[in-house]
């Protein structure tokens, strides 16, 4: 594999991560972070759409009209958001998942992540490395979205994955942190954290 | 080729649109039966749960076929009745109520324009009805089931469209709210036939709730109690007529 494509790969998974260093995406991150099962489910589900749209507009990208591309960008992305939630519909295992996860499928159309890579990226580029462009993207919010949620079940629930993990210990399980301002005080530190290691982000 | 022409945009988006069309509607079609399935299950086990025979995370694990075949050995009797408390027709004891047709009797009660309602009675004796109405965000409904010929409620189970996480979404995933619904009495005499109030239903002093028709709102979720309260006032109303009818049945038995 040649350097550039590496580093489409790796790039979003850390160094230009999409939520802590472009700060896209926030909303759900937020939203959907309370079981790990949840985010586990929503990150797969932001990975299938952010990597297929891309490669869908990545091949249309020389026909497209240049002034309504975005509202092209728009149907092709709509199509693929509501495929998964229909896919998620119709198994058990997911179903249950999906209803609790509700408007937040439908609403990945509306993170920018997905419009945002697409745009910046799919439009200029082959479907190849578009595609992965939009898996390792939607790979690296899954990946926040994974951290925060372990760390709101474990303290909020004190189980993972809905397995009991503390309660042998008799801990009683934080309020607080399943309500959505402890996920924005999670994701502060861990964006203080990546700051600290990866100096260049820090402003002087 | 010029792709900035107006004929060509008009042209291109007009394919593209279909195409996406087509693609979602093969999906909808495709994976309806299985959707309906799993969608027959769950609105199984929110009545199974009302009348406390599991819970609602227990019967999840089950999985759908056994949710079914539970269903199937419990249910006694389903049938539909006017809010006059006559009983109108049977009801197939294989399909489901489903909430959307609860939707279209919902105005069916407001209107006063002859309401079929389903009553289902399990081979216990415990009777479900259903409850819809306006929640804050989207449509609220659930389940209450009666002890045997009484106003006294088994157990309730409620789920909702689009509440508030954390907060209006509570009356579906805190079981702690619908708990509270256990032993009360529905008083069909009252145009209220159930509260949920604010600041505190009547306790005794142990710190259990009164048996009345009281129950605590949800702090934070005033709307969603509100439509909820009301959607429960306008179900077990529409069903006054039926549950006097019965438990004096009872009596004459």
């Amino acid at each position: 594999m040649d350097a550039k494509l590496k580093e489409t790969i790796l790039n979003p998974i850390f160094k230009g991560n999409p939520i802590t260093v472009l700060v896209l995406g926030i909303c759900s991150s937020l939203a959907v972070t309370v079981t790990m099962k949840g985010a586990l489910v929503m990150a797969l589900s932001v990975i299938v759409v952010c990597g297929v749209s891309s490669l869908i507009l990545s091949l249309l990208r020389n026909t497209i009209p240049s002034r309504v591309r975005i509202i092209v960008q728009l149907v092709v992305v709509a199509m693929m958001v509501i495929l998964v939630d229909q896919i998620l519909k119709s198994f058990e295992a997911t179903y249950a998942i999906d209803k609790q996860l509700s408007v937040y499928i439908g609403l990945i159309i509306t993170n920018c992540i997905v419009m945002g890579r697409i745009e910046a990226f799919a439009l200029g580029n082959k479907p190849w490395p578009s595609f992965l462009d939009g898996v390792a993207n939607g790979a690296g919010y899954g990946l926040i979205l994974l951290i925060v949620a372990f760390f709101r079940e474990l303290l909020g629930s004190g189980t993972l994955f809905g397995v009991d993990v503390l309660g042998w210990l008799g801990y009683t399980p934080n309020n607080l942190v399943i309500l959505p301002p402890f996920a924005l005080i999670l994701l502060g530190c861990i964006v203080w954290v990546q700051r600290s290691i990866q100096k260049d982000l820090q402003e002087k | 080729m010029n792709t900035n022409g107006n004929i060509y945009t008009i042209i291109y988006t007009t394919v593209i649109v279909a195409v996406v069309a087509a693609i979602l509607a093969f999906a909808s079609q495709s994976l309806k039966s299985r959707q309906d399935d799993n969608e027959k299950a769950d609105t199984i086990s929110q009545m199974l749960t009302a009348a406390q025979f599991s819970t609602k995370a227990d019967l999840q694990k089950l999985g759908n076929t056994k949710v079914l075949a539970k269903y199937a050995e419990e249910i006694g009797q389903a049938f539909t009745v006017g809010t006059d408390g006559s009983k109108v027709s049977d009801l197939d004891l294989d399909k489901v109520y489903s909430p959307k047709e609860l939707k279209k009797q919902n105005y069916k009660i407001k209107d006063g324009s002859g309401a079929e309602i389903p009553v289902f009675i399990f081979k216990n004796g415990v009777t479900v009805v259903p409850v819809y109405g306006a929640g804050l965000w989207g449509p609220v409904w659930g389940y209450i089931a009666f002890e045997p010929g009484s106003d006294t409620i088994k157990g309730a189970y409620f789920d909702h469209e689009s509440e508030t996480a954390g907060l209006g979404a509570k009356i579906k995933d805190d079981p702690a709210f619908q708990a509270e619904f256990n032993g009360e009495k529905a008083d069909f005499t009252d145009v209220n036939v159930f509260n949920i109030v604010k600041g505190g239903a009547p306790k005794n002093t142990d710190g259990t709730s009164v048996i009345d028709n009281k129950i605590d709102a949800i702090t934070g979720a005033t709307m969603t109690s509100n439509g909820l309260d009301a959607a429960i006032d306008t179900w077990l109303g529409a069903y006054a007529a039926y549950f006097k009818g019965a438990s004096t049945k009872i009596e004459e038995e």
